[in-house]
């Protein structure tokens, strides 16, 4: 056990310690529309990308850096301390679907473009029926010779306005069990036939959306994984999707405290032994997650893939998240609410749904029930 | 980094384990019958006692060490005083106190207890009235502090058992005759070093926090295998288990963020170990009784019985999670280094 960054790790610290100084987009927080946060989110991307800061724990080959899972929380740490925008968040696990079960030809076209954020991506999982049970999803893919025939609906496919390509499940043997009849197409959100309509969110941003599929024709050389593979590629996704650092989240978590704690100096509120507890039990929250994450990378750099414990980090996550959003609200006050303080309301919506994608905490419980051998 | 056990903590791990079941108790009766003496001759032939002894200047083991240890056996509620002789030692070594003193202790001959402030939050000094020494099964003395100087005072006078306390496993007694006057014992500690006692300290209760309620937690999951109601096993239920799963959290993060803590006792500068360590014990402190709670609500009716093993977990976490502070002392004081002293 040894917590210190070896001397590559510690290298690689300074650098992206420096690298953010001169790197980070000068008033960020000052944009608060739709349209200006997701250029932001693009170009912020592509600067990282740029100098080498993205896909971290790829392989070379496919646009990575080869560096082991430590360097991600390194990244997440500064990016926090230096209060950066948000890391692009769906990079890591929608990449490892494809990093995973795709064939070399697959990942050499895909790989490099989804981590320099040329080519952005959505993930079409989830449908109005199948939202938690996720495997009993109704949209179906047709083998007609050398392409599959898509019709159904997708929803909550988040940034899919944006997108170009989806990862997409479908069920491809209606005659098999729930879980083995699924397959992993990808497909671009241009083909004919698809439609894709906004979904407000409560924070008033058309974040995520709906997406209909209606006799789109996806080739055969698209799908990822065999047949029937669909269900085990979405499990290995949404198990990067639960990890906290994976995601990028640790970054905004340590960079939300930063910043209320700064506030909370200049709104006078240091002397208010309320505010100085939950300013120090929001600490007490993100250093568990942070540490349980630092755990389950040190396991992955072992050789385990994640595995049912990632519920573990998913539920301290969710906690940290929310939590801390509480304590935005007690330090912002009435400014969170009269306008003064947009960002922070928006912020604190952004929260919610941490406890709902990648399979809610409710589901997280049901997954670590198992791992401790329950009776079903 | 390396966040998780190498290969010779791991072994160490298992041989804590080991030693906690065959020495820990299973059921209340077992207070009664344990056999102190055996086990606590267990303890020092294992070399337990003497994890902190110094070579040369450097401790046999680290901090990672003393919580594998004190987790053990906290999960099997180990009434020997491990935990008191491994902090009075390590106060002994700090204090450059006598070769002997320290060889005494680790031989398991000369016993001690800690001399605490009747909040529980700090080493006392024996002049204090309402002082309390804690951990004291078989204890000839107690170390406590004057200002920055260690001093130990005998138990033989003075000092009565305790009634009524809530912690079945260790020893406590009260202050009650101000007898025996206190030694000195080696040179005055610098603010560092009571630091990283300190941050040892917290780390060993916490510790034996994660131990108590991992292992009182894995027994209520196994009674839910068990256990049949309206025709079914109560953990098919899934109140019960998201119940169950909520603890496993809970006992994981614990477990998580005390091993930085237990790691950056040796490894970080004294104010950065002693943050860790405070945030490590108020998430411990945090957790100690919710999880204990719920492991009782998980037993049901059996589980609020003195038969049962269930409230023994759940006492000796209630003083663990008060001892060297709760959770709101450790968040005042995180507050403190984190945004200025108020």
């Amino acid at each position: 056990m040894d917590y210190r960054d070896t001397p590559e790790e510690a290298k690689f610290r300074l650098e992206l310690r420096e690298w953010f100084k001169h790197n980070i987009p000068a008033n960020w927080r000052d944009i608060t529309d739709g349209e200006g946060l997701r250029a932001l989110a693009k170009s912020w991307h592509k600067a990282l990308y740029a100098d080498g800061y993205m896909g971290l724990n790829w392989p070379k080959e496919y646009g990575g850096q080869g560096l082991s899972p430590s360097f991600d929380a390194i990244l997440n740490d500064e990016a926090g301390r230096a209060e950066a925008p948000r890391l692009p968040g769906m990079v890591n696990y929608l990449g490892r679907a494809i990093f995973t079960y795709g064939t070399e030809e697959q990942k050499l076209l895909f790989l490099p473009t989804l981590l320099s954020g040329e080519v952005q991506w959505c993930q079409g999982f989830s449908e109005p029926g199948a939202g938690s049970d996720l495997a009993s999803l109704r949209t179906r893919a047709d083998l007609q010779g050398d392409h599959y025939v898509v019709n159904g609906q997708k929803m909550w496919t988040s940034g899919a306005l944006q997108a170009d390509w989806c990862l997409l499940l479908a069920r491809t043997d209606s005659g098999a069990a729930k879980h083995k009849g699924i397959s992993c197409l990808l497909t671009p959100l241009d083909a004919p036939g698809i439609t894709v309509n906004p979904i407000v969110l409560h924070s008033g941003e058309p974040e995520t959306a709906e997406v209909f599929f209606d006799d789109v024709h996806i080739p055969v050389t698209q799908r990822i994984g065999e047949p029937g593979a669909g269900w085990r590629i979405a499990m290995t996704t949404v198990s990067y999707e639960r990890g906290a650092s994976d995601t990028g989240s640790i970054s905004v978590l340590r960079r939300q405290l930063r910043e209320l704690e700064q506030i909370a100096h200049q709104k006078g509120l240091l002397n208010d032994l309320n505010t100085r507890m939950k300013l120090a039990r929001a600490h007490v929250d993100i250093e568990a997650l942070s540490l349980n994450v630092a755990q389950q990378l040190s396991s992955r750099l072992a050789g385990r893939d994640p595995g049912p414990e990632g519920s573990v980090g998913k539920l301290l996550w969710s906690k940290a998240a929310q939590y801390t959003m509480h304590v935005a609200l007690d330090v912002l006050g009435a400014d969170a609410l009269t306008g003064n303080a947009p960002r922070w309301l928006a912020e604190y919506f952004t929260s919610r749904p941490v406890s709902v994608y990648g399979g809610s905490s409710q589901i997280q419980k049901n997954i670590l029930a198992r791992m401790l051998d329950m009776p079903r | 980094m390396l966040a998780l056990f190498n290969e010779e903590q791991q072994m160490f791990e298992s041989t804590a384990k080991r030693l906690a079941e065959s020495i820990g108790i299973t059921n209340p009766h077992d207070l009664n019958t344990n056999d102190r003496a055996h086990g606590w001759q267990m303890l020092t032939d294992v070399g337990l006692l003497g994890l902190r002894m110094r070579d040369n200047g450097v401790p046999l083991a680290s901090g990672v060490e003393v919580m594998i240890a004190a987790q053990a056996l906290g999960e099997t509620l180990t009434p020997q005083p491990f935990i008191s002789a491994v902090l009075a030692g390590e106060l002994l070594a700090l204090a450059n106190a006598p070769d002997e003193l320290i060889e005494e202790l680790v031989a398991g001959e000369t016993r001690y207890g800690l001399l605490l402030d009747r909040s529980f939050e700090n080493l006392a000094a024996p002049d204090d009235a309402d002082c309390i020494a804690w951990d004291t099964d078989g204890a000839h003395y107690a170390l406590g502090l004057i200002q920055n100087q260690v001093v130990r005072i005998s138990l033989a006078q003075g000092f009565e058992p305790a009634r009524e306390v809530a912690d079945l496993t260790r020893g406590l007694l009260h202050r009650r005759a101000n007898t025996t006057p206190a030694e000195t014992i080696g040179e005055p500690l610098s603010a560092e070093k009571i630091k990283r006692w300190l941050a040892l300290t917290l780390v060993t209760v916490s510790a034996d926090i994660v131990g108590a309620i991992t292992a009182a937690q894995a027994g209520a999951v196994a009674y839910t295998r068990e256990r049949v109601q309206y025709g079914a096993l109560i953990g098919s239920f899934q109140a019960i288990q998201h119940l169950c799963a909520e603890m496993l959290v809970q006992a994981q993060a614990a477990h998580s963020i005390n091993c930085y803590a237990a790691w950056g006792v040796d490894q970080l500068d004294a104010d950065e170990a002693l943050l860790a360590a405070r945030t490590a014990k108020a998430y411990a402190a945090s957790v100690a009784l919710p999880v204990t709670e719920a492991v009782m609500q998980v037993y049901g009716g059996i589980g609020q019985t003195w038969e049962h093993i269930a409230h023994v977990y759940t006492r000796r976490a209630m003083v663990n999670a008060r001892l060297f502070g709760d959770e709101t002392y450790q968040l005042q004081r995180i507050a403190d280094a984190r945004l200025g002293a108020q």
